[in-house]
Order: structure tokens, then sequence, then C-alpha cells
């Protein structure tokens, strides 16, 4: 029996499996609680690209794949699926956010305040090397401001729509169940609105950062001002059976406005996404702004930049390349060997 | 109403994966798929346990399908025992307690990787075909609506003018695996990948083929008794791979499509792409009593 | 780390109703059994809260209302159930999807008589040839209605029930009656 050799399909399989995870060994509690605790960012990225907020299970998908990002996502995503929907949450409004950092570059003070919050951007990247040879990096204590900005904020599209400035999309009125739902549809085009909010949400942060920075560069129409950029936390208002509305709990949540002029307008562009991660939704938001009219094919274009940043299916079918490919290969070099043939045959005849 | 009518008792995981809802959307897909031969349907496509790509879109209906009484068989590019192969029939068997077979004579249901069995499937068999693109259009229009709008119409002129250019170019039609086909005289679909050596087993088939692309969120399918012709000009006939007169160096099969395996000398060894047929081939010649199905080929020819 | 799961009941109704209705569906013309008679299984297997649904017969209301699906009008429902036929009315109402997206067109599942009545010859695609049978309970001029109304591959599909048993009609079918 020739072929019983080969036949070690499953063995290989549950082989390679365990030298993966042999890599990493137990994965206990207490690692799950450090991951969860040292990589809030890492969390929130993942947690958004799943479109599942849940800091441990997302912690815990990330000790699990060795912090193997795209195979962190595809686990909490599977997991996600499965689960049954309990209630369709009331909409977030963005005066009700409680804000952490909010900022404009549109203006140079908005009504409610820049607030800076937590931030590395005008950190010195330098590292903190002292940590490798024993020191402990002792991050200074946070001064509290005389005058504690608002926890929550108008939208400075609100103040521009006053002003003539900008036309607000009409308020969609849709609620609960009938609000289309990505994970349950199929993507078609033109998009609904809704779908495009969920895509983006959802989007594989450095596919969006590519196509977005694409859009920046000169390949989109739309030269994006930041309109308005917040982290903030969320509450996740349901209503009870008995018909009362409570908040079962908080998310963060950031969403990124940007604006270009168009004609006497500004047009607006909005993304949004669970977990802070301003990179992401300020390049989501550049796609969108850019949307509109974009020609067929291009990098700004909906169906363009919404099936190609979406990271569980470019990033499975990329990997898919190293699957067997050899029974479509024959069948190619079947064709090749027979036109070239075909063409010698054709050489070495005698012209009519 | 009640909250007891609302839930059901909690269980750690569904059976066969799918929840019951993803399941129904599937069921609903599969019959307009069948009710509209070769039309692309769009679906859902939930994610799985397993990387898009890999076979999800096959996968979500097998799943569907599945019972603990169905006798499955998975096929990679051929074989049934090649790592993802193995990866898929484990999933399905320990998510639905099904049993599994290699023997193609022996399975209710083969989910397979770009390949056809070489033994006729019955009526009782459905076949589902993992789907990479579902587009048959995509070399000559990448846009998806576009695409769509061209299946609308009928308006299947850039694909027969592609076919043409190679022709022109090449001397014949360039096209390996994924030969665009005319299903029921109305819709072009790919056949996914499977070799030219396959197509004309969907053609008139007994079993039921569905297609399933889950990464792009398409279904199609060819019931029994369906017309499937690949597209050819009157003058330059369909060709199969050149594979009819190959032996294949481990079982001493002939006649049916092939792996070709480079050999150190510079010449070429063949192995039979169909792995259990070549291990149902070594057996019987090793003497046991295997029992062989009809092939669709006979002496490395398919009856017209 | 995890241990097989067994198909609850409802998971069994469903898996068996819809193996029959691919089959049906599949083969037009040759019957096969449902799990249980009439309409219950199928609403198992197809029907839940992303579909809108119309129920020309008021007993199924409370089941299709308990599977979450919206009870629409005939023109918009996708899946509609007719009971026994007494008109043509219905099937002039029927969704038909579009040449973008056939799949929109509805799903009707009808109580007919198999076995007697009007004798059809079938043809097309899951049909070997040609398939005579006999369909009953359907009003006069049913299938030449049917006929005009289809524009494939825009068109409904019929899932036919008579008791246990059921027959699958999909657009794809070409009916002659005999």
């Amino acid at each position: 029996m020739a072929y019983v050799a080969t036949r070690g399909g499953d063995r290989a399989i549950e082989q390679s499996e365990r030298l993966f995870r042999d890599a990493m060994g137990d994965i206990t509690p207490a690692r799950v609680a450090e991951v969860k605790q040292a990589l809030p960012y890492l969390i929130d990225r993942v947690m958004g690209e799943a479109s599942l907020y849940d800091e441990d299970l997302a912690a815990l998908a990330l000790a699990q794949t060795g912090g193997e990002m795209f195979e962190a996502v595809l686990l909490l995503r599977a997991w996600r699926t499965t689960q049954p929907r309990l209630s369709v949450a009331e909409p977030v409004e963005q005066q009700d956010l409680f804000t952490h950092r909010r900022i404009s570059a549109a203006f140079k003070d908005i009504p409610g305040g820049q607030v800076l919050g937590p931030t590395l951007d005008y950190s010195h990247r330098i590292l903190a090397t002292d940590v490798l040879s024993g020191g402990t990096f002792r991050p200074d204590p946070v001064d509290p401001a005389d005058n504690p900005a608002p926890a929550h904020q108008p939208s400075v599209s609100a103040w521009q729509a006053e002003n003539d400035l900008v036309d607000l999309p009409e308020p969609d009125t849709t609620e609960g169940n009938d609000i289309p739902d990505l994970t349950r549809e199929p993507l078609l085009f033109p998009s609904k609105r809704a779908h495009t909010l969920q895509s983006l949400a959802r989007a594989e942060t450095g596919g969006a950062l590519a196509l977005g920075y694409a859009a920046m560069r000169g390949y989109g129409s739309a030269h994006p001002t930041v309109n308005e950029l917040r982290l903030a936390e969320a509450e996740v208002v349901v209503r009870h059976p008995r018909g009362t509305k409570f908040s079962a709990g908080r998310v963060k949540v950031s969403q990124a406005e940007v604006v270009s002029k168009k004609g006497e307008k500004l047009d607006l562009g909005f993304s949004a996404t669970l977990g802070w991660n301003e990179v992401k939704v300020i390049a989501a938001a550049t796609l969108d702004l850019n949307a509109e009219g974009a020609p067929k094919g291009s990098a700004t274009e909906e169906e363009f930049f919404l099936y190609h940043t979406e990271g569980v299916e470019s990033s499975g079918f990329c990997i898919h390349f190293k699957l067997p490919h050899y029974v479509t290969f024959q069948s190619s070099l079947d064709a090749m060997r027979d036109a070239k043939a075909k063409r010698k045959a054709a050489e070495t005849e005698p012209a009519e | 109403m009640s909250l007891s009518t609302l839930t059901k008792p909690w269980e750690a995981m569904n059976y066969g994966f799918l929840d019951a809802s993803a399941k129904r959307e599937l069921r609903r897909k599969m019959l307009k798929a069948v009710a509209v031969p070769g039309c692309q349907m769009p679906y859902a496509s939930r994610e799985v346990p397993m990387a898009r790509g890999w076979g999800t879109g096959g996968l979500q209906v097998s799943l569907t399908l599945i019972n603990p009484q169905t006798r499955v068989k998975v096929i990679d590019q051929g074989a049934d025992d090649s790592v993802n192969a193995a990866s898929i029939r484990r999933f399905l068997a320990r998510v639905s307690g099904a049993p599994t077979t290699m023997d193609t004579l022996e399975a209710d249901l083969i989910q397979s990787r770009h390949r056809v069995p070489e033994e006729i499937m019955r009526e009782d068999q459905v076949l589902v075909l993992q789907v990479p693109n579902p587009e048959p259009l995509r070399p000559v229009q990448p846009n998806m609506s576009i695409a769509r709008q061209m299946h609308a119409d009928a308006d299947y002129g850039r694909m027969w003018l592609q076919l043409y250019e190679q022709i022109l170019r090449s001397g014949r039609v360039m096209q390996g695996a994924s030969y665009p086909s005319l299903v029921n005289g109305r819709h072009v679909m790919t056949p996914s990948p499977i070799p030219r050596w396959d197509v004309p087993k969907l053609n008139m088939a007994k079993h039921l083929t569905i297609l399933s692309a889950g990464r792009e969120k398409r279904i199609h399918a060819v019931p029994p008794f369906t017309r499937v012709e690949p597209l050819v000009f009157d003058d330059v006939p369909y060709r199969v791979e050149d594979h009819g007169g190959l032996t294949c160096i481990r079982s001493g099969a002939t006649g049916f499509f092939m792996n070709e395996i480079p050999q150190e000398d510079g010449t070429s060894a063949y192995e039979i792409s169909d792995s259990e047929f070549g291990v149902k081939t070594i057996r019987a010649a090793e003497g046991e009593d295997i029992r062989f199905g009809d092939t669709w080929y006979k002496d490395g020819e398919m009856p017209q | 780390m995890l241990t097989t799961p067994v198909p609850n009941p409802d998971e069994t109704l469903a898996n068996r109703a819809f193996d029959a209705l691919l089959w049906a569906l599949s083969r037009p013309g040759l019957p096969r059994d449902l799990p249980t008679a009439g309409e219950t299984a199928i609403i198992a297997a197809l029907i839940d809260r992303e579909c809108r649904v119309f129920s020309a017969d008021p007993a199924l209301i409370p089941l299709l209302a308990e599977t979450g699906a919206e009870i629409a009008d005939l023109p918009q429902a996708d899946h509609v159930f007719l009971g026994a036929l007494g008109s043509l009315a219905p099937l002039s109402q029927l969704g038909l999807g579009s040449d973008l997206y056939p799949d929109d067109g509805a799903t009707a599942v009808i109580r007919v008589n198999l076995g007697s009545g009007d004798r059809l010859r079938l043809t097309g695609p899951g049909v070997d040839g040609a398939l005579d049978l006999q369909i009953g309970g359907l009003p006069g001029g049913f299938w030449q209605a049917r006929r005009e109304r289809i524009r494939y591959p825009m068109g409904f599909d019929l899932i036919l029930i008579d008791g246990t048993r059921v027959v699958g009609i999909p657009r794809s079918t070409s009916v002659e009656v005999l």
C-alpha cells in the first residue's frame, strides 16, 4: 500500500499546531489579564476589526494566537458570529459621548473646547532602554487641570450647519432590527449607508490606512481637514422588555469627521469604530469623504475600498496561496505546452 | 409571549457550528441558486473557524446540509489526505458527529477543492465545490457591480472576445482551470478552478453540485440534468487536458487526470490526482476485493 | 476541548425538511417526503426574522409571527404561503425579483393534490428528458398564468405540498399541460 506513507495529513496538522502552541506555553488567566492591562490599544484595534467589544475575549484571542493580529480577529469574528442578538442598542449621539479627547484642526477653538486628552502625539519617540537593563519606567503623575474639561461637547459640524457651512445628512430614523446589518446580509453596491459605515468600522487598520493615504496623496479628489476627532466612551443603552431604557455599560469608541470644500459648502466624511484607533477613523473618514462620484476601480470607490480593507477576507485569501494549487497549475501547463507545440508545428510548415 | 418561548437551552456549540439563522439564510439562498442554475446568489457568509479562502464557502454549505447520518468525503486538489482536506474533514466530524469516508461510492456529501471525483456521482450524492472567485467575468471586468449588470443583460460579448483573442494569439484557448461555461443556456458561470477535464462531468449529471464562495459571499448551483457548456467556437472544439494517455506510476491507473511529478533526470512522472481512486487501484492489484464505481472517462475519453 | 454537539429536535426537523426541499427543487416533479405534514417543517427550515412573509391561511400566522418574520403584503413578501389556491389572483402579485437580483423572486408554498388532476409534462434543469405527473387542486389556467408571468431569470419558485409529500417547480421548469 504505497499510498499509506503519504497519508500523514491528520498527524501533520496536529503536530504543526502543537509546535506553534508549544512556543508560547501555557495560557493562563494571569497572562490574559496582563495582555489586557498592558496593551489596551492593541486590544482596541482587535475589538474594532472584530466588531466585538469584549476586552477579556480580545486579550484571550491575542494570547491564544501569540499576537498574530489577523488570527486574533478571525478567532473573535468566528466566536461572534454564533452569538445570538439579544437587543439593538439606542443610537449614540455625539453630544452624549463621554469624551476623553476631542480635537479639531479646522478651528483654533471650538464650542466645548479642544480637549487634548491622552495621546503620544507630542511625545518624543525615544525607547526607554533603561528598562532592559533593570530599570523601571515610571510615568510622571498627571496634574489635574484647574478647570476640568466638560465630559460632553456639542459636535463641530452642528455649529457649521447652523452657520450654513455644511449640509448635515438627513437624519436616518431606521430603528432596531430594521437597521441593515452587514454580518447578516451580503454587501451589495451601491452600498447601504449602514453597511458602508459598518464595513469601515470593522476594516483592517493597515488596509484603511493604505487606501486612505492614497486618497490623501492625491488619488482622491478631496483633501481632508479633520473637523473633529474624538476618543470617547459611549453608553450602550438598551430597552428592558418592560419598556424602561437603561445603560448596560460603556464602550470605548473613536470617531472622525473630515471635511473638504465643495463649492460653497463643506463636504463631510465620517467614520467610527469600537475602541480607540485614531489612524483608522481618520483614514476611513477620508475614504468616505472621497467616495461620492469616485471613478469605478479607483482606490476611493466604495466597492474598491470596502472589499479591500476587509481584513479577515484579504488576509485569508493571501495565506490561502500556501495551499497546493497543483491541479490548476497542471491545467495551465497543459494549455501552455499545447500552444507552444502548435506554434512550433506552424513554424515548420511551409507558408502557403 | 414569555421569555421562555424566545430562548432555548444553552448549548456550548450549535450543532454543525453555524447557528439556526445562518443555516436558514444559506438554505434560502441554496434553493434560489438551484432555481436559477449558474446564477450567483449573494449571501451573508458567516465567519467560521477557518481562514477565508480555505474553503469557508463550501464549509458553510456542508455545515448546513450535514446531520449525524451524513457520510462526508473531503477532497483538496484531488486528495483526501492533504493537510487542508484533513483539517476540514476533522472539523466537519467534530462539530456534527457525521461519519467520514474517502471512498466516493460511500459518500453522501463530497466537499471538494477543485476536483470532481473520477467515479460517476449518483443522484443521492451532493457535490459541494469550494470557489475562490465566483465571477467568470472578472478577467474582463473586475468591478462586481458592472459584472452583475452584464450577467443581467446576458452580455457575454467581452468574454467571447477574450477567448477569440487567445485563439488568434496562441492558436488555442489559454484558459487552464475555471473554464467559463454556459449553464442552462442562460448564465455563464465559473465551474470553480476544476480542470477542464472535470467540466464535462457537470453537464447533465445525476448529482446536484453547489458552488460556494465564502470570501466573495456568492453561491451558485448546477442541478442534476442541467446543460453545462464550456464556451467554445464551432470550429475550435473544447479540449480537456491531454492526460488520457498518461499512467500513474504508483497505481498503474491509466486514463485519468494526473499530477505531474518532476524527476531529477529532467523527465516527468505522473500520479493520479484522485488519490482514493489510486488507493483503490493499488488495493485491487494487491488482491483485495475492491468495489469500483463506473467512471466518467473510459480509456481516457469522455463518451459524448 | 469540545464535545461533539448533538442536534436538537428543531435542528433535526429543519435539516430534514430542507433535505426534502433541496431535492424537490433540484428534481422538479419528483415528490419527496417532508418530516411532518403541511407547512410547519418548511417554516422551520426557511423562515426567520430576516424574511417578509405573506400567508393566505390565517391559521399559519401565529407560527410565522413566532419566527420573528415580518408579516407583509403579498407583493412585498419573499415567502408566500397560499394554502389551497382558490383563484389565480395571487399569482399576478408574486414578487419576481429583478434581472440583477433574481434571488429576490418569491418562494410560494401551495397545497395541492398530487397524483390527480391536470396531466403535466415537465422539462428543464433537473428533469431527465421529460417527466409526466398529475397535479390537482389548482385553479384553471394556473400553468398558463405562471408561464406568462415568469420572465426568466426573474420569476417565482413553487413548493407544492400534499400532506407530507412535496414537489418543487422552480422558475426554470417548463410546464406543459397535456
